[in-house]
């Protein structure tokens, strides 16, 4: 039965790579949870054409996390909701304990940049793309990236400036 | 500083995904999420709510903390009215794994069948552990009780009297219908076992029915079974026989039943892998047990005797076997499945 072959082509090629995409997820989402339920949603959008499909399941899904995060996701409440309880668990990081370093400390902060600037850099340093690749994921003009990727930074300054203000940075 | 923050971030990133790994089953679970999406959109009011209800208890979705009565009230309706369909439009085909166990010297002991039930019709080809038949069996309004062992190269008929596919009807009651649903299923132990005029005109579609909607069963979650993610309705500890049973998200159809018997020794446990066929000529003919080029025909004690004696337990000798309420071997006998019972 070729519907049972493509499923089961669909298992191997998620055997090998949904790890890293979980990985993607979950630094667009800034949690463990928003993650699998973002990858779960752009797996299902998947099966849902996977007879038809032709073309890399990869990008494919690196594309559909991306729009979600920025788009379905943020519009159907869901991502706010998550937000709040990580901007609550950011402030429990910074006890006097002091046990996350800077670079914890960027990552948890990319929760607090737009979702386009957020998906920008992890397109950019997570997924090692150029601002012209990850301008095609996102579908949007190579400047817009490069424009999103420097306020991102700029901004993560901003905020890592005050947390180190506020908290021991061990490794500084 | 540019530079120094897209360094940490990148050696952030990395630090704090070192430790993921995917959730097994995403698939299964985009799967299930995509029916219970069209579900929803296709029903209307408060089948909504009810369906939207069952998958999220069903599935076991984070916040919905436990199997409600709610969804176990609606799968239930979805298997009864699935199987009512099922009776008269489809044939069961059952690969039934028995294991019995704690005898001759604790050795468990296990067999295979393959069955097929449908109308007044139903047949069960019994496989050693080498996958040899041993010996095929089958019930039907027009010819009656076949049996051909391959173990002697012989075979036996029985033709029925009064029986007509008018008396296939449910059992009522939850013991009745936990009875004849294993009943059912243990077709493929021994010749004859499960042929009294009661488990007889209940096809497995119809003692299904009769066990999912008699309220011993609950939702348990979902497991992969035959590559779906089928729902688990399993029974509650106050039910007569143990037993589960696994729907299809698509069809509510049974695909899985596992019956296990423990009040006396030794145990019983049977694994039903249920498939659902169309009747058509093709399908319709593995009801009829064919009988091989050059098998001799004998008497039916004959030709059950030496399976009988290869069959844990000992049982009864037949002579003659009950397949209809009027036949006169039916009279005053209680037993499951009822004979005339000869020497044993």
């Amino acid at each position: 039965m070729a519907a049972d072959r493509d499923a089961a082509e669909l298992e191997r090629f998620l055997a090998e790579r949904a790890d890293h995409l979980l990985r993607t997820a979950v630094l667009l989402t800034g949690s463990r949870e928003a993650g699998e339920d973002l990858l779960q949603t752009a797996v299902e959008r998947l099966l849902r054409r996977w007879r038809r499909f032709d073309g890399d399941p990869e990008s494919y899904l690196r594309r559909t996390l991306c729009n979600l995060a920025i788009d379905g996701y943020r519009r159907a409440g869901r991502w706010r909701q998550k937000e709040r309880l990580l901007r609550t668990g950011l402030r429990q990081a910074r006890d006097p304990v002091g046990e996350v370093d800077l670079r914890d400390a960027l990552v948890r902060l990319l929760v607090q940049l737009s979702a386009r600037q957020r998906a920008v850099l992890v397109l950019r340093y997570w997924e090692q793309l150029t601002d012209a690749e990850a301008a095609a994921v996102l579908g949007c003009a190579e400047g817009t990236v490069k424009s999103a990727r420097s306020r991102g930074l700029t901004r993560l300054r901003e905020l890592a400036g005050d947390w180190n203000d506020t908290a021991a940075m061990p490794g500084r | 500083m540019d530079t120094d923050v897209e360094d940490l971030l990148r050696e952030g990133m990395e630090r704090f995904t070192a430790d993921l790994r995917a959730p097994a089953g995403l698939i299964g679970r985009a799967a299930r999420r995509r029916r219970r999406r069209l579900a929803l959109r296709s029903a209307a009011g408060a089948a909504v709510l009810a369906a939207g209800a069952v998958v999220l208890a069903a599935a076991g979705v984070p916040g919905a903390g436990h199997h409600s009565a709610d969804a176990t009230a609606y799968v239930v309706k979805r298997a009864v009215s699935a199987l009512s369909a099922a009776g008269p439009g489809q044939i069961a085909q059952l690969t039934v794994t028995t294991t019995h166990g704690a005898i001759r010297g604790g050795q468990a002991v296990t067999t295979t069948a393959e069955e097929w039930s449908y109308g007044g019709q139903w047949r069960s080809v019994s496989y050693s552990s080498a996958g040899q038949p041993v010996y095929d069996q089958g019930v039907s309004t027009a010819s009656g009780y076949t049996v051909v062992s391959y173990l002697t190269r012989t075979w036996a008929g029985q033709r029925a009297s009064g029986v007509s596919s008018a008396s296939a009807s449910a059992p009522s009651g939850c013991a009745a219908a936990a009875a004849v649903v294993s009943s059912l299923l243990r077709y493929g132990l021994v010749p004859g076992f499960g042929v009294s005029a009661g488990a007889r005109s209940a096809t497995v579609a119809t003692a299904l029915r009769a066990a999912v909607s008699c309220g011993t069963l609950a939702v348990a979650g979902r497991q992969r079974v035959a590559g779906t993610g089928a729902i688990e309705l399993t029974s509650r500890p106050d039910s007569p026989i143990a037993e589960t049973v696994w729907v299809s998200p698509g069809t509510y159809l049974p695909v899985r039943v596992v019956i296990r018997l423990s009040g006396g020794q030794p145990v019983l446990q049977q694994a039903a892998d249920i498939t659902w066929l169309p009747p058509t000529a093709q399908n319709l003919a593995r009801l009829t047990v064919p009988v091989p080029a050059g098998f001799r025909q004998v008497p039916l004690a004959q030709a059950v005797t030496p399976i009988l004696q290869q069959t844990p337990g000992g049982l009864p000798k037949p002579t003659a076997l009950c397949l209809a309420p009027a036949d006169p071997v039916c009279k005053g006998s209680e037993q499951p499945f009822r004979l005339r019972a000869g020497a044993r």
